[in-house]
């Protein structure tokens, strides 16, 4: 069965790639603040995070532990192949329904 | 706190936010960690939908809602003003800048010690200051004051104004700046070096008429010439609640008073010390350094032994009046505490009701699966949110009376009273005050309740609730027992105060009274002027006798003395006075034994005496007091002449004091007094312009006799007023509480009460049974206020003025009174009930 991703996991995937080898919880942040203009706790992207990585999308590792985070380690994401394949058929389906919709003609209620 | 959350986060959310944190507030640090362990994504949701069901339940029910956040405003207000009063007394620092960092040394003194007190025994001497001053490593400086002393201003119409000693750098320390060049150092060098004076801005502009070139100008202080050299911040009152006129250097203290050299004494207690802390000391460091020299200072002395009291100064450090402020503080905060208490039994036995009324409600929600605690977080949430309503309207409420009651407190106070400023205004210590009485009175009021609503098999209208509302009943009234009792004695207390027989004729005796030790009279001077006034009152039309006094009676210089008897080292301690043979038959005290002195033996200061009858029995029971001895002052002995009849001389309300008069001759010129009777009200300006035309530099305090009673009523005024107000408020509130119980109960079984009258039953007997089911908590609850009341009374008692502080009547007509009261309120609802139709009554649900 295919599965559809929700708005903002299809966000986190997409910064992920973006950052490529950089992609830990700061920069993934930052990425999504600055491009979406929405404010983002660490709870709440750590928690999407976790579910795609359980529903097998992202991988993730631990560096070393640097000083400046007080001695914790950063935790990077990767997409794996069913992460990148579930944006694909995400965008597909997007794209087939946005097919032919002109948002200018739009005559609304 | 953060650091403590941020070790409990996960590696990654903790890595990453240390990562961040330097770009961030610490808000959005908190707000972080919380998104980090919140279930959801908004961490306060649930917290959130509690509260608008909250609001939106209380909403649908605005005279439960009214009810209880009147009540609870009152109880929070009451108390958080009380607390702002006492915070701007005893706990806020004092009024100057960087005040967290100026301390006040005081020394206590352990086992006996024979030392000069000029103020209170806790302050030091000039050279204990010196040695502090200059041997401390943690203060950038320390200064000494002397709090108070009376001087007279010199000018047309002399007259006494406070003023303080103080050591030449006290407004450095204090970091205020007077307009003008202020004490130079010199100044302090040593005695009589300092003629200079710093005036209050107030006095600058009332005497002076704000003259720009006062400074550099003469005033007469006490006859004697100060330089002005500056005038004080607006406003400032130093270290001290009440406002000073004048600051003198400590040098000068011996020209002012030339009675008592305390500057030049190293055993006289009268100076008060503040220091400001260097930068990076804390308060302990300080009491360790200082605590050296107070044991250096022990060793030179034998049989010294001294601790050190340091504390971030406020009006209240010194510890003789933090005894007071505290006893006072605490009987005041329990007093206001009962009146919280009935507020919050009154709301609880509110939220009883209501959760009885809400049974359906709960039980649909625990049977859809709401857990207890879920339930009890949600009743929780509406009792804290009614408290929080009612903490804030009620402080809102102290703050808007407070201009009010500050109006009225000094029009209680007697006018010789001097001027002082109070910061009452709210800070952080009240509200905290206030934020945490008012959550704890949420969880108090809300808790019972909340668990007992939430209990899905009980029926709330028997059993186990019912006695709760009961027991809720009782604590009020019991509560309102003891505060009404109170303000009954109190009440009684000032009644008797205003209409005391103190035992002696007070009526058209004027007392007249000048400090002339400090004007520069020595006994033989003293003897000629009081000669010449004698004269000279003795010719103002109306006058009919005159008497020489050392202390007026029931004026506030009686202290008490030690006197002993021949061949026995006990010491008893005597109020001891100087009079001449004109006192007992002025005041119409009658001798009962021996006689008067006589004119030859106050004119040589015979050593005879008078005592009155209390003391004959205290300490020749049984035996003929004429013709015993007593000792004075250790050495001198006296032989008694006379017993006068015991009257409250020294004390309103206590007659058997141990009294002892000795006759006042020459030798005791320069203390006396006068008391002048005239056959109607004499004329006081008469015997004010016959002091002037004698010494018209000498400023003479002349008053009707009477006028000292208002020293003694003004405690109990004030005291009585307070209670009075706040039995009042107990009285609505427990009343309220009655009349919604009763209600209720009423409400609950109007089914039985329609049964009984389908059955026959007497509307009379159905009413009393209503009544006497409300009744028995009243009574229970009376009944214990009472037992409660009288063990706690005793503490009222010094303000009673022969009122027993279990006065029989107090003790029955106020619990008949509120019993009365709330029979009133029971009856309303019982009234109602009775008169229903037993039709309509008994197809209630």
């Amino acid at each position: 069965m295919r599965d559809h991703l929700g708005e903002f996991e299809q966000i986190v995937l997409l910064a992920v790639l973006r950052l490529g080898d950089d992609a830990y919880g700061v920069p993934i942040r930052r990425e999504i603040e600055s491009k979406t203009s929405r404010a983002l706790t660490v709870g709440a992207l750590y928690r999407t995070l976790d579910r795609l990585e359980d529903k097998g999308y992202v991988s993730s590792w631990f560096s070393d532990p640097t000083p400046e985070r007080g001695g914790r380690s950063k935790r990077y994401f990767r997409l794996k192949a069913s992460g990148v394949r579930a944006l694909a058929d995400t965008r597909d389906a997007l794209e087939a329904m946005w097919r032919g919709v002109d948002l200018k003609k739009v005559k609304h209620a | 706190m953060l650091r403590w959350l941020l070790a409990r986060l996960r590696p990654e959310s903790a890595g990453d936010l240390l990562e961040e944190s330097a770009q961030h507030s610490r808000w959005w640090l908190l707000r972080q960690i919380l998104s980090a362990f919140a279930p959801s994504a908004n961490p306060f949701a649930f917290l959130w939908n509690d509260v608008r069901y909250g609001v939106r339940a209380l909403a649908l029910n605005p005279g439960f809602t009214a009810t209880a956040v009147a009540a609870l405003s009152l109880g929070i207000g009451v108390n958080t003003g009380i607390f702002s009063l006492l915070n701007g007394l005893a706990l806020r620092s004092i009024p100057v800048p960087g005040s967290d960092r100026v301390v006040s040394v005081y020394q206590i003194f352990h086992g006996k010690m024979d030392r000069n007190v000029d103020g209170n025994e806790s302050m030091f001497s000039v050279s204990e200051y010196e040695q502090y001053r200059d041997q401390n490593h943690v203060m950038t400086g320390v200064a000494a004051y002397a709090p108070m002393a009376l001087v007279t201003l010199g000018g047309e119409i002399p007259r006494q104004v406070v003023a303080q000693f103080t050591s030449c750098n006290y407004f450095d320390i204090l970091e205020e700046r007077p307009a003008g060049p202020g004490f130079r150092p010199a100044d302090c060098a040593a005695a009589g070096s300092g003629p200079v004076a710093i005036i209050s801005d107030d006095l600058w502009k009332s005497q002076f008429g704000a003259d720009p070139g006062i400074v550099g100008k003469s005033v007469l202080l006490n006859r004697h010439p100060f330089t002005i050299a500056g005038i004080a911040p607006p406003g400032f009152h130093g270290a001290e609640a009440y406002f000073a006129s004048f600051w003198i250097p400590i040098t000068m203290q011996h020209t002012i008073k030339p009675k008592f050299d305390a500057y030049g004494n190293a055993n006289t207690s009268w100076l008060v010390l503040i220091g400001r802390l260097r930068d990076g000391v804390s308060i302990e460091q300080a009491r360790a350094d200082l605590a050296v020299i107070s044991a250096r200072i022990d060793q030179t002395v034998p049989g010294r032994k001294t601790s050190l009291s340091v504390d971030t100064a406020t009006f209240a450090s010194m510890p003789e009046m933090r005894r007071i402020v505290t006893g006072a503080g605490a009987v005041v905060l329990a007093a206001v505490g009962m009146v919280l208490l009935i507020a919050c039994a009154n709301v609880a036995n509110l939220l009883l009701a209501r959760a009885a009324g809400r049974q359906r409600e709960i039980a649909i929600r625990l049977s859809v699966g709401a857990t207890r605690w879920r339930l009890i977080r949600q009743l929780l949430t509406e009792s804290l949110l009614l408290a929080l309503i009612g903490g804030a309207l009620g402080t809102a409420l102290a703050y808007a009376s407070f201009r009010s009651i500050l109006r009225v407190l000094p029009a209680q106070l007697p006018a010789e009273f001097p001027d002082f400023a109070l910061n009452v205004a709210p800070d952080l210590r009240v509200l905290l005050f206030s934020l945490s009485i008012t959550v704890a009175t949420g969880i108090a009021f809300g808790l019972l309740p909340a668990l007992a609503a939430s209990r899905a098999d009980v029926k709330l209208s028997s059993g186990a609730n019912g006695f709760l509302r009961q027991a809720l009943v009782g604590l009020q009234i019991a509560v309102c027992t003891v505060l009404l009792i109170s303000a009954g004695l109190l009440l009684r207390g000032l009644w008797a105060a205003q209409n005391i027989d103190p035992g002696f004729e007070m009526k058209n005796v004027a007392s007249v009274s000048f400090d002339i030790s400090s004007q520069g009279y020595d006994a033989a001077r003293s003897a000629v002027f009081q000669n010449r006034l004698s004269e000279r009152i003795a010719a103002i039309p109306g006058v009919d006798a005159t008497a020489r006094v050392d202390n007026a009676p029931l004026d506030d210089s009686h202290h008490g003395e030690p006197i002993s008897l021949p061949g026995n080292p006990a010491e008893y301690r005597a109020e001891i006075n100087y009079i001449s043979p004109e006192f007992f038959p002025m005041l119409n005290i009658a001798l009962v034994r021996g006689r008067n002195f006589t004119q030859a033996e106050t004119d040589t200061d015979a050593n005879v005496a008078i005592v009155n009858e209390a003391t004959a029995q205290r300490l020749w029971p049984g035996e003929d007091p004429i013709g015993k001895i007593v000792i004075e002052d250790g050495k001198t002995p006296y032989q008694i002449v006379g017993v006068a009849r015991s009257a409250q001389v020294s004390h309103l309300g206590r007659a058997n004091e141990t009294y002892v008069y000795f006759p006042s001759g020459p030798k005791r010129a320069v203390r006396t007094h006068w008391l002048v009777h005239g056959a109607s009200a004499v004329s006081l300006t008469a015997i004010r312009a016959a002091v002037r035309e004698i010494d018209p530099a000498l400023a003479a305090t002349v008053a009707p006799l009477d006028h000292n009673l208002e020293w003694w009523r003004t405690p109990s005024r004030l005291v009585a007023l307070l209670a009075g107000s706040l039995g009042a408020l107990a009285l609505a509130l427990a009343s309220i509480g009655v009349y919604g119980v009763v209600s209720f109960a009423v409400s609950r079984c109007v089914r039985e009460i329609g049964i009984r009258m389908a059955l026959g039953a007497d509307r009379e007997a159905v009413r009393h049974m209503i009544l006497a089911r409300a009744m028995r908590p009243v009574g229970i609850g009376a009944a214990c206020g009472i037992l409660l009341c009288a063990a706690v009374s005793k503490i009222l008692s010094s303000l009673l003025f022969g009122v027993s502080p279990r006065d029989p009547l107090t003790f029955s007509v106020i619990p008949l009174f509120l019993v009365g009261v709330a029979l009133l309120a029971g009856f309303i609802p019982a009234r109602r009930a009775t008169s229903i139709d037993p039709a309509s009554a008994l197809r209630h649900d």
